[in-house]
């Protein structure tokens, strides 16, 4: 990976309080092209909120958000992915009712003429949908399938490869294997890993899971209470130091005493 | 390990499927199953109880006259059941179709027969403080197509006033249509009775009559405008006048076509004179049958074959006839009205009269004029919902507006925009329902579109709508559609069978179709 370039996505010191409450108590990151950066914490630590706050769906108390080098401001989600933030939810904002080609164009359909009684240009969107499934590793045989009736390892690449098509050049993934069975959860991974080897985007990945964080992940941050107590690079860090960071900071080597 | 392109990736999990497999799993397919059973019962039970036909297509159900009618239920349905279906994908319910039907209906009559006006009341303090009002505006002779236009300005402002209180305060809509329900049918009849108490109505009526026959009004050369009726009974010297200046060929036309009218009728005539004349000796033949008398059996035999009658005698076609049959051909001169009220594919009823033989009543008449206005409405309408739904981005809208709001949402689809707009459309709907309908009949009343809205509703589930939206098809509800009109008939025919049996049938009809819903949709959901 190539660290001297300048990061895509940074933030500095960014508060976030929810009355009293202070959830996120200045936070600094880097994430860069090419790079899967992991974000990674305790339950309540902070990152959906972090993460939140960096696709415009809050807004910080105080801090800076700096895209490619340009301090920024974002008062919706739409001014967010309008600077290339992606963002895919847990619940991914697919419909399951409907294909796999109106799910990926949903909202931003290709059509002829203008207005929203445009006639859709189906054959066109089964194309590109095809396509850019295929980039990131997963065929789709029927584009008019049903989305309910794909795997979840087969929607969340429907749900990536769309954000990426609609220009993410940073694509946001909270928890993207926690519902998925293993096979399933390693399809993503790929996934993932395919997404990093297109070379130009930058990924933050909320896991909870260390095996899959070291499987994919560039470099750490690790959050707890708000604050971050802990980053480096995948060559930084040892095995010890991450379950340590992962779990707050406290030794898991005093909790084999505990249990013992 | 075998070499990794002959390992089973997920894909291989969807069995492709073969066309005639995946044509059956459409989600119309059961309801198209129903419609055809039902399709068969009209037939088969409308066939006369002596005839051993096995065609189920040569009942009664099946004449020029049944299918008219039977298309008029069938297509008023279909038209608000387009509204209601479209309402329900995006997931929202209008109960408020029926009053609105109620209330398009007497607005639209209301303006037709007393004129519009804008009055404006304001309090006057001059010998005490009273209301007097001021006419900013009043159009004694709206034309239809004004009438209509007042009345969706009406109707459409209240369909958005429902929409907009649903998506703003995030009430469910059945309570507040259900408000709009009783709030509209109200105030129809409160508007009507105090627009009836007047020296020219039955006081505190809640009906609008005497409307003029507007799709009948024709310009007869030389005499202006005036209703058909009316022309066709203009003094005779006046007839023969019209008919003098026709054009030969026209003449000619005319007089075939009732030189042919007054044959039937006279064939007609002579068959039920020797029906009249035979059936006593028929009654005889049985008696005679039931007493073994051979002799007597015989002898009547005889007298019912050597049966005869004087044919009755064909009327010559006169020339106020001619006249009479000219004025019924001249096109109307108010073409708005005639298109939501009058006949379509008239000239192919009349040829199915004339030559074919087939559109004939038991007076040798032509049975049906065409098909009702309202049945090209519902088709033209069905065109254009199928096209949004499948075709368009809109359609993607409201599919997902019903399938998954939040998702619709973060895709930045306008959900409130799309619901607003189907509520919009469902009054839409309701007040084509109610244009074809005061146009046909020039009446209205306070109780119309009692109910339709559960009827509208129930096709929709019948052909397949989901009621907690995002899934259903146009072909789906035009089916539904079909299933219920074809249902009330298919009832009706069956001999010494209580016709409300028909609700029977279809209560069980959508349970049964609200089940295999819900089945399909867990299906596709993956689910199941
Ligand atoms: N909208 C909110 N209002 C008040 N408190 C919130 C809100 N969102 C999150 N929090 C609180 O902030 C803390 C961090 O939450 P979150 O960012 O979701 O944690 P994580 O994703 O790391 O598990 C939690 O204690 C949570 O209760
Ligand atoms: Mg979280």
């Amino acid at each position: 990976m190539v660290t001297n370039l300048i990061p895509l996505i940074e933030t500095q010191d960014i508060v976030k309080k929810f009355g009293s409450f202070i959830a996120l108590n200045g936070v600094s990151l880097k994430v860069y092209p090419g790079e899967v950066h992991a974000l990674l914490g305790d339950n309540g630590a902070g990152k959906s909120t972090l993460i939140k706050a960096l696709s415009g769906v809050h807004q910080p108390t105080s801090g800076k958000i700096i895209v490619e080098g340009k301090e920024t401001k974002f008062n919706s989600p739409r001014d967010a992915s309008e600077v290339g933030i992606g963002t895919v939810y847990q619940d991914l904002a697919l419909n399951s009712l409907t294909s796999v080609t109106r799910n990926f164009f949903l909202g931003r359909e290709l059509k002829f003429g203008k207005g929203p009684f445009g006639i859709l240009k189906m054959n066109k969107m089964h194309g590109i949908a095809i396509e850019e499934m295929a980039k990131i590793g997963i065929k789709i045989e029927d584009p008019e399938q049903p989305v309910g009736t794909m795997s979840g390892g087969q929607r969340q690449t429907l749900a990536i490869a769309r954000a990426i098509y609609f220009g993410a050049k940073v694509l946001i993934l909270d928890e993207p294997t926690s519902a998925l069975g293993q096979k399933q959860q390693m399809e993503v991974l790929k996934t993932i890993k395919k997404v990093q080897q297109l070379g130009n985007i930058a990924i933050i990945l909320i896991t909870h899971n260390e095996i899959h964080a070291r499987l994919i992940a560039d470099r750490y941050t690790f959050i707890s209470l708000g604050e971050v107590i802990g980053s480096g690079t995948s060559k930084d860090l040892a095995g010890d130091d991450i379950r340590r960071l992962m779990a707050g900071g406290a030794e898991v080597g005093d909790l084999a005493k505990e249990l013992a | 390990m075998n070499s990794s392109n002959s390992l089973r990736k997920e894909s291989d999990r969807h069995k492709s499927k073969s066309s005639l497999i995946s044509i059956l799993s459409r989600p119309e397919i059961g309801p198209i199953g129903v419609m055809i059973l039902l399709f068969g019962m009209l037939g088969y039970f409308s066939i006369p109880a002596s005839e051993t036909t096995w065609n189920p297509f040569a009942g009664e159900g099946f004449n020029a006259l049944g299918i008219r009618n039977n298309l008029r239920v069938i297509s008023q349905l279909g038209i608000i059941a387009l509204g209601a279906g479209l309402l329900i994908i995006a997931g929202e319910f209008d109960l408020s179709i029926g009053s609105m039907i109620g209330f398009a209906g007497a607005c639209m009559a209301m303006i037709l027969r007393w004129g519009f006006s804008i009055i404006i009341p304001y309090v006057y303090f001059d010998d005490g403080a009273h209301i007097e009002f001021y006419t900013l505006l009043h159009i004694s002779d709206v034309s239809p197509i004004l009438a209509i236009f007042i009345t969706l300005c009406f109707t459409l402002t209240f369909g958005w006033i429902q929409g907009f209180i649903i998506v703003r305060s995030g009430l469910p809509s059945f309570i507040v249509t259900l408000g709009g329900l009783f709030f509209l049918r109200g105030l129809t009849e409160v508007s009507l009775r105090s627009f009836n108490h007047r020296p020219d109505q039955a006081k505190g009526a809640t009906t609008v009559t005497e409307i003029p026959d507007i799709k009948n009004i024709i310009n007869l050369p030389g005499y202006g405008e005036m209703e058909r009726e009316a022309a066709k009974y203009l003094p005779d010297g006046d007839l023969l006048s019209i008919v003098k200046n026709l054009p030969s060929d026209v003449i000619y036309k005319i007089t075939e076509r009732l030189e042919y009218t007054f044959q039937r009728v006279a064939e007609a005539k002579t068959n039920l004179l020797i029906a009249k004349g035979v059936k006593p000796l028929e009654k005889a033949l049985e008696n005679a049958v039931a007493s073994d008398n051979e002799y007597m059996i015989k002898t009547i035999q005889e007298k019912i074959e050597n049966f005869k009658i004087d044919p009755v005698i064909p009327k010559s076609v006169t020339e106020i006839d001619i006249a009479r049959a000219y004025i019924d051909s001249i096109g109307t001169s108010r073409p708005i009205a005639d298109f939501f009220g009058g006949n379509i594919l008239e000239p192919i009823f009349d040829w199915l009269y004339f030559p074919i033989d087939w559109n004939v009543n038991n007076f040798g008449n032509q049975f049906a004029p065409g098909l009702y206005s309202c049945v090209m409405i519902w088709v033209i309408l069905s065109l254009v919902c199928y096209i949004v739904l499948s075709k368009t981005q809109v359609g993607n809208w409201i599919y997902s507006t019903g399938g998954n709001l939040s998702a619709a949402q973060a895709n930045g689809v306008p959900t409130n925009k799309v619901k607003i707009s189907l509520f919009i459309f469902s009054a839409f709907c309701a007040t084509l329902f109610a244009t074809c309908q005061v146009f046909e009949v020039n009446t209205s009343d306070a109780a119309k579109g009692n109910l339709k809205e559960l009827e509208a509703i129930a096709a929709a589930v019948i052909g397949g709508i989901v009621m907690t939206g995002g899934f259903g098809t146009v072909l789906g509800i035009i089916v539904g559609a079909f299933i219920f009109g074809l249902a009330k008939e298919a009832f009706f025919y069956i001999p010494g069978v209580d016709g409300s049996f028909y609700r029977v049938f279809l209560g069980f009809v959508i349970i049964a179709s609200a089940l295999l819903n819900e089945n399909i949709r867990k299906r596709i959901m993956g689910n199941i």
